[in-house]
């Protein structure tokens, strides 16, 4: 009897583990104010500060994707840009506008890493080298968040919506730093994609949408290389590990789960 | 005289002192900014340039097929002088050329492309 129990056991558990290693853990669901913050670490633990915690959501607010992924040159996958805290002093990267100087929103950008450093600059220090510690921020998601029309996920913001009533004022130029205004983009109108899955609603894209925050350089070619319509096949499998528009649509901008945002045209 | 020569044997031990100072901000780099790097003008030209080129990104499906290839020879001209920056200023703007090199030679794949 107990030989039949073990082996029944043992049977379940193979069948688990296999199941298991097939479809991955389930991931928690980052809640609103943590969607989209990176944690970077490449340099912090060998200088003894805990790493740096960058939440999108303010910087986005301020600025298009383009200000920041395309002009300052943050690359678009977490830990890529190999940020240094000499960087950041050189005036590049987050010192581009955390440098003590710039002027946002009426307010001085506190100043990244600097040469020098004595005890003082401690509390500028953890302002950013956060990660694990208790640091009371200048801004709140709630309160932010409070006035904007709302989603159900992601940040739980509809920031499209939000810039079109004015609440939030993206900057797409930044004095010094940027090439261009890059606020009238020559582009392809919105077109449809079908979708593999039979029923399902055709996507549609629109390049307009896209280009108000990114330009064409941010997306074409690293992201979307192929130049004719129809050449390169995109699958969910694929868009949920982080490649086309997984890039942007699995980290920052809403997510896989809010399937008719790209979904979106009515079955006739 | 021994005054004098006290003097000189001052005036050369400072001299030599602030040279060898001068050299030793050069050589740990010295406090520098992106700001004051764009100031000097060698500098400058290849930033004007860079600006200029990179600053129609926007407009690049509207160029001619001519005009893109023009657009691409003249990033290929920036990559030697970028690659002589300073490690940051490397590092940013040799990523931010590709990104424009990139998207011109993008659409102009497209455009030949459309003609086939």
């Amino acid at each position: 009897m107990n030989k039949k129990i073990f082996i029944a056991l043992a049977l379940i558990l193979v069948f688990c583990g296999s199941a298991l290693s097939q479809t991955g853990v389930k991931k928690k669901r980052p809640l609103p104010y943590e969607y989209g913050r990176v944690i970077i670490d490449n340099y912090s633990d060998k200088a003894n500060l805990a790493p740096v915690v960058f939440e999108h959501w303010i910087h986005r607010s301020m600025f298009t994707c383009r200000v920041c992924h395309v002009d300052v040159g943050f690359a678009m996958k977490a830990g890529a840009t190999g940020i240094t805290a000499a960087d950041n002093a050189r005036g590049y990267y987050c010192g581009t506008c955390h440098n003590g100087k710039r002027v946002v929103d009426g307010k001085t950008v506190f100043q990244a890493c600097s040469r020098k450093v004595n005890l003082e600059d401690e509390k500028r220090c953890v302002r950013c080298h956060s990660y694990g510690e208790k640091v009371a921020s200048d801004f709140d998601f709630f309160k932010f968040s409070e006035p904007l029309p709302k989603e159900r996920f992601g940040n739980g913001l509809d920031w499209e919506k939000s810039e079109e009533l004015g609440l939030i004022k993206p900057a797409s130029f930044l004095e010094g730093v940027s090439t261009s205004k890059g606020n009238a983009f020559v582009v392809q109108k919105d077109f449809a994609l079908n979708p593999k899955v039979e029923g399902m609603p055709d996507i549609i894209f629109s390049h307009k949408k896209h280009t108000v925050w990114n330009g064409c350089e941010l997306c074409h070619p690293e992201i979307f290389m192929g130049v004719k319509k129809g050449t390169v096949r995109y699958s969910m499998v694929d868009i949920s590990q982080g490649k086309s528009c997984g890039v942007c649509h699995t980290t920052v901008a809403f997510p896989l789960t809010d399937c008719q945002r790209c979904h979106s045209k009515p079955v006739s | 005289m021994f005054k004098a020569k006290f003097k000189a044997k001052i005036i050369a031990v400072l001299l030599f002192m602030g040279l060898v100072g001068l050299c030793g901000m050069r050589a740990i780099g010295g406090p520098q900014s992106s700001a004051a790097q764009a100031d000097h003008p060698a500098h400058e030209t290849w930033r004007k340039e860079f600006d200029d080129v990179c600053s129609k990104t926007q407009d690049a499906m509207t160029f001619s097929q001519e005009e893109l290839t023009d657009l691409i020879r003249r990033c290929d001209a920036l990559l030697p002088q970028i690659k002589k920056l300073d490690e940051s200023q490397k590092k940013v703007y040799m990523g931010r050329l590709r990104m424009c090199r990139g998207l011109y030679a993008y659409v102009l794949d497209a455009k030949r492309n459309e003609k086939k």
